[in-house]
């Protein structure tokens, strides 16, 4: 039997052939795919934010231990999917209106999906109409924000009052970030969550999800 | 006259200005003449001789070391360098920076020699400086420096833009810019002697302070694709701008580049010469707004890559502007280091060239590890007693380092050049002039060898004026500008993974020999 801290290790580490390689192997000796993903990858990635949180490890680190994180998935998510198996949520996530900056808004992403959300990323510069269009269509259960910008923040609250006006605001929980956003900020504009970071928009979007 | 013993001031007597200052005996040069706009492009460590002054009566002996740098004749001449100077007695100072020729240093500009009196302006987001030049001679008459009174409302571009956009707030900035530069004029007028009248006004800046000044809509500038509805040259009536200056000069903003890159940038081209040399050149102007251009004679690509505030001590957890107090040098020999404190006092913070010299020595020392992090028994860095370099400063440093690195990587990706195809690197801006080379080479914020590192001053300053005696009222250098081609990098797909690889530190050795 393989033994399976080494997958672990290896998101821990960054390593993505290894992860793959151990991953293909416990599949060959028929590892369950949802404790692979819930006993291994899920603390491996929650160690990371961790680690992401109290700055041991940057931008480079986390992006290593993302892509080790995402060749294992890949070859566990047709099984999960055969299976039927629900995600822990389904978020939608973009970069508002007049914005580019997406470096961290993929960070955001990568951990989500690394705790067992299904992400759907819409890219930069997502305008307030297409996030409608989006939840009508996927029924996400959450709508996550990302903004660089004190000129393009704003659009953080036309697109939560273009949710309103088309009805859809109640069908999702909205939650926000960047590095100009503040929580009082999020507050203000209605958000239902706020973090200064990838980590704290994971443990954000469990309890958005949970309650 | 206030009673003071006759021994506790000197006079020093500014030529050709005429000034006369009274200071404290052994006050230090670079104090002295700093506050009257003098640069010192290697940061005051007497290693280039852009600060040389000559000692035309009066007597200054030479400190060791200037001999490194002066020739015997220079010695003999009286040329002193200022920032290894003291005011030790009365001297009368000719400031070299001051005089046509320093235009002449880097390029094969042409004087012509003009009639009358003009104004060159720098105005920076942050900073703002003026000359008056003699246009006969080329010579500055007189200088005044001052901060930029749109701080007020927001640091960097994107706040000024954020409060432009809020009711009334263009024409505010507006106003309060024109009468800022108004009020620099009008001293640069009472220097200069009732009645002289004024030719010609020329300014630069970036495309925000273009659009703020020239009164612009900002609104384009404020988000994706960021592209201004009008970015060229704007001639304005001096009375029109509520400047009641003699002779009533017609007043000339010089053209933007693309995007956020304007007219300083620009003027910073033509002060470097790049754009007339076939070797290929690169301008780095280091600033919250880092601009960068690459290229030669035939063509040339420039980028914005927005840095951050780190290079000016802010969002660092002690950061400070570099004024007394700060920590601006950290040096390392036999395995210890040694802060130097700016104004001799206790360190109480630590500017942006500090920063990039401690993570340096960090680096040197084994207390930062390549990939940013403290070693393993490492929490803090305590630098002075009151002054501790934290992690989240290390951070700070490395995204604004990147973004340096990544535009600078891009622009010589899209020119088909490498690295070792450059023979020059301008370092333009405020930072440029302080931070040290060869810790910026250690981080690898610059990833050049030392010896093509060419601190260079306000090139942007320096660009106006040469314009300013060297060009027609309507010239609009389009053919200059058809040479440049403005790389938006947001939407470049390579940004992002060369700006991650670019985040780490190189691993000792790795970075080019010094
Ligand atoms: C890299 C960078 C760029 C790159 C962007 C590349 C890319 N593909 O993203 C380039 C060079 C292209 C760029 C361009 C510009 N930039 Co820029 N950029 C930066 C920089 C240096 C780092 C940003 C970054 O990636 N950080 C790393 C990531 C990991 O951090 P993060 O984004 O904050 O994300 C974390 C958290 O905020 C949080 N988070 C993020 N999103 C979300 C979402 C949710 C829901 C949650 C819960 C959490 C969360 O989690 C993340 C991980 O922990 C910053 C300065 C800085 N030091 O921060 C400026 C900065 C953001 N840029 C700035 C500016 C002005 C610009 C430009 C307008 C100017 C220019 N020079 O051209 C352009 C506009 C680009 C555009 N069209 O949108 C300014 C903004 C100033 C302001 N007051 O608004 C900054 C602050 C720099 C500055 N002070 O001048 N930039």
């Amino acid at each position: 039997m393989v033994d399976l801290t080494q997958l672990h290790d290896a998101i821990l580490r960054g390593d993505a052939k290894k992860a793959v390689a151990v991953t293909r192997e416990a599949l060959a000796e028929n590892a369950s795919p949802t404790e692979l993903v819930s006993k291994h990858m899920i603390p491996a990635m929650d160690e990371v934010g961790r680690r992401f949180e109290c700055q041991e490890y940057f931008v480079p680190e986390l992006l290593l231990s993302a892509r080790a994180m995402k060749g294992a998935l890949e070859l566990i998510r047709p099984l999960l999917v055969e299976q039927g198996v629900a995600s822990a949520g389904r978020v939608i996530i973009g970069t508002v209106k007049g914005d580019l900056h997406d470096i961290g808004k993929n960070l955001v992403a990568s951990m989500l999906e690394g705790a067992g959300f299904e992400v759907i990323d819409l890219g930069t510069d997502v305008a307030p109409g297409k996030i409608v269009t989006e939840i009508l269509e996927r029924k996400p259960n959450i709508v996550a924000l990302s903004a660089l910008l004190t000129t393009t923040m704003p659009f953080m609250k036309s697109t939560i009052e273009e949710l309103r006006k088309a009805g859809v605001r109640e069908q999702v929980k909205v939650m926000v970030g960047g590095a100009p956003v503040t929580q009082q900020y999020a507050e203000q504009i209605g958000a239902d969550g706020y973090s200064d970071n990838a980590n704290g928009a994971v443990a954000i979007a469990r309890k958005l999800v949970s309650g | 006259m206030p009673e003071k013993p006759a021994s506790d001031l000197v006079h020093i007597r500014l030529h050709p200005q005429g000034t006369t200052l009274h200071v404290p005996r052994g006050t230090p040069l670079q104090e002295i003449l700093f506050e009257y706009g003098v640069e010192f492009p290697c940061g005051g460590h007497g290693r280039c001789k852009g600060c040389r002054v000559r000692i035309l009566s009066g007597d200054a002996p030479w400190t060791p070391g200037e001999e490194e740098v002066l020739s015997p004749a220079e010695l003999a001449d009286g040329w002193r360098l200022a920032c290894r100077s003291r005011a030790s007695g009365d001297v009368t100072l000719e400031i070299r920076q001051w005089e046509a020729a320093i235009l002449a240093d880097h390029s094969s500009f042409e004087f012509r020699p003009g009639e009358g009196l003009g104004i060159a302006v720098d105005l920076g987001t942050t900073t703002l400086a003026a000359q008056l030049l003699d246009l006969a001679t080329g010579d500055v008459l007189a200088v005044r420096t001052g901060l930029n009174p749109q701080a007020a409302y927001g640091g960097d571009v994107m706040s000024r833009i954020q409060y432009a956009l809020s009711p009334g707030g263009q024409p505010r900035l507006e106003k309060l810019i024109r009468s800022g530069i108004g009020d620099l004029i009008l001293g640069l007028l009472e220097a200069a002697g009732r009645g002289r009248e004024i030719g010609d006004v020329v300014i630069v800046g970036n495309t925000v302070m273009h659009h703020l000044f020239c009164g612009i809509d900002i609104a384009p500038l404020a988000h994706y694709p960021f592209e201004p509805a009008r970015d060229g040259l704007e001639i304005r009536e001096s009375g029109a701008l509520g400047w009641n200056i003699p002779g009533r000069p017609p007043v000339r903003f010089l053209p933007c580049l693309g995007g956020f890159v304007g007219s300083d940038i620009l003027a910073g081209i033509i002060a470097s010469g790049m754009h007339e040399s076939m070797e290929l050149a690169a301008l780095i102007d280091l600033g919250t707004n880092g601009e960068i251009v690459l290229g030669n004679r035939e063509r040339m690509l420039c980028a914005s890559t927005a840095a951050g505030p780190a290079f000016e001590g802010a969002r660092i957890r002690m950061g400070m502007q570099a004024t007394t107090g700060a920590i601006s040098a950290v040096e390392v020999s036999d395995g210890n280091f040694h802060c130097r404190v700016l104004g001799g006092v206790p360190a109480r913070g630590i500017c942006g060239s500090g920063v990039v010299d401690a993570v340096a020595a960090g680096l040197k020392l084994g207390v930062i590890q390549p990939s940013g992090r403290f070693a393993p028994h490492v929490q803090q860095w305590h630098l002075a007693t009151d002054v501790t370099l934290y992690q989240g400063d290390i951070r700070e440093l490395q995204l604004a380092k990147a973004a340096i690195a990544a535009a600078t990587h891009l622009l010589l990706l899209r020119w088909q050049a490498e690295r070792g195809d450059v023979r020059h690197v301008y370092l333009a801006g405020a930072f440029g002039n302080y931070v040290d080379r060869a810790s910026a080479g250690r981080i690898g914020l610059l990833d050049f060898p030392f010896h093509i590192v060419e601190p260079s001053g306000n090139t942007a300053l320096l660009g106006a004026k040469m314009v300013l005696c060297n060009s027609d009222l309507t010239d609009d250098f389009a053919d200059l500008r058809r040479r440049i081609r403005h790389v938006p990098l947001a939407a470049d797909p390579l940004f992002e993974d060369s700006f991650v690889d670019c985040m780490s530190f190189p691993e000792p050795g790795a970075q080019n020999e010094i």
